[in-house]
């Protein structure tokens, strides 16, 4: 019976990671720093390192959750697959050459694991790197209006009831900014 | 990416439905027919699926830094003690408090003080010979001296003093007595008085022993002025030692 509730608890979870609920974000990312950042320094990391890691990881968790790769077992399930992600992401960090060779010098430690971070094989792992650029450096109006439809996932009645415009016109500037976008991505890759 | 396609209005949000499992039965039936038969508007529809995700990750990445300020930084600060070096800290903290003590002796402890401490040893004192018990209380008094119970000593050749206050050899072992019981000053009026005079035996351990005390006190030019007088090689080696 426990065990029902306990992964009936994980769904939750899961339902609430999917939709982005940023109340179940923060509190599952603030309970579980804490462990992970005590397995990177206890093995040559530093807080930066750790940040970084955790980070990464979390993200891969998030995109494994709703691409439905992850299915929970148990009541700690999540927290254990993130702890996992993120301990193999870190030794693989370890085991590069270039993290041995430059282990004293933290600021190129740090350079190397920002560069990993865009030195993607897979091509499309490439192309949503380039994505994400883009986006974070798309003027602001229309990141908030795309942050909060795609990643809120807010209706375009409730922003513009919010921006207290019409809807329609919310309709159409959330379009514009994805040809924006579009086209910020397309200039990359020429 | 193609460049010659356009995304109109519509097919954006019919990626967005599809995207989202919000499309009804039938079209989604006929849109996934549609995407295994036409390459072309398969790579259009990835594309935009791949800005969705773009969208979603960077914002989820700037979220995460948003918690990450938010994280209770005392946590933070204590898991680094306890994690980053485990064995190092304990080292490193016995290391700082032996620099520690290090600097403070060498810093705080003045040098006259250290030097005293570097010559200053009792004289070995007299042989005792229980058998000559012409003066039993003055050799019953240097066992305890050499024994390095100089308190006992001293309570012991105070009472001879009283008898024979001018005692050259009493007055002698008492002052070195005091000295070593870190009592200078006391140490200081007797060795004054037995060094006046000059046909003593211990003359030259007198004005030693004199010199030590001054020197001790941070009287550094008297206890150079004694040590003149003296002839010892530890007088010698010390009067250099305070010339330098």
């Amino acid at each position: 019976m426990r065990e029902a509730y306990n992964i009936d608890h994980q769904l939750q979870l899961i339902t609430a990671i999917k939709d982005n609920n940023s109340i179940a974000l923060k509190a599952f990312y603030t309970s579980n720093y804490p462990k992970i950042e005590a397995l990177i320094l206890k093995n040559s990391g530093s807080q930066d390192h750790a940040k970084d890691i955790y980070q990464d990881a979390f993200i891969s968790m998030w995109n494994n959750i709703r691409n439905e790769s992850f299915v929970p077992q148990n009541d700690t399930a999540l927290q254990g697959y993130l702890y996992q992600i993120a301990k193999n992401k870190w030794m693989d960090v370890l085991r590069s050459k270039r993290f041995k060779t430059t282990q004293s010098l933290t600021e190129e430690r740090t350079l190397f694991l920002k560069q990993d971070d865009t030195i993607e094989d897979d091509d499309h792992d490439k192309k949503l790197n380039i994505t994400m650029t883009a986006f974070k450096d798309l003027g602001q109006p229309c990141k908030d209006l795309l942050k909060t439809f795609y990643f809120d996932k807010k209706s375009l009645r409730e922003i513009a009831s919010d921006l207290n415009i019409e809807e329609t016109s919310v309709r159409n500037k959330k379009y514009r900014c994805m040809e924006k976008l579009r086209a910020t991505v397309l200039a990359f890759k020429s | 990416m193609k460049n010659n396609s356009n995304i109109s209005q519509e097919l954006l949000e019919t990626i967005e439905r599809y995207y989202k499992g919000t499309m009804p039965k039938d079209e989604r039936t006929s849109f996934e027919l549609k995407l295994a038969e036409d390459q072309e508007f398969k790579v259009l529809v990835e594309d935009i699926k791949t800005l969705i995700l773009g969208i979603e990750n960077q914002s989820l990445k700037e979220q995460l830094d948003v918690f990450h300020e938010d994280l209770p930084k005392k946590i933070s600060v204590e898991k680094r003690r306890v994690g980053a070096f485990p064995h190092l800290g304990k080292y490193a903290a016995a290391a700082a408090i032996l620099l520690a003590i290090a600097f403070l002796w060498v810093y705080s402890v003045p040098q006259n003080e250290r030097l005293y401490a570097k010559y200053f040893t009792p004289d070995p004192g007299l042989p005792t010979v229980m058998s000559s018990n012409s003066n039993f209380e003055f050799y019953d008094a240097m066992v305890n001296y050499k024994q390095g119970e100089y308190k006992m000593a001293i309570d012991k050749w105070d009472v001879l003093k009283t008898k024979t206050p001018n005692n050259d050899t009493l007055n002698y072992f008492l002052g070195v007595a005091h000295l070593a019981n870190k009592n200078e000053t006391t140490a200081i009026d007797l060795l004054k008085q037995v060094t006046q005079n000059s046909n003593f035996a211990l003359s030259d351990e007198a004005f030693y022993y004199l010199g030590l005390a001054q020197l001790k006190q941070g009287n550094i030019d008297d206890a150079k002025k004694n040590l003149k007088h003296s002839k010892t090689d530890n007088s010698k080696a010390l009067l250099s030692k305070l010339n330098d």
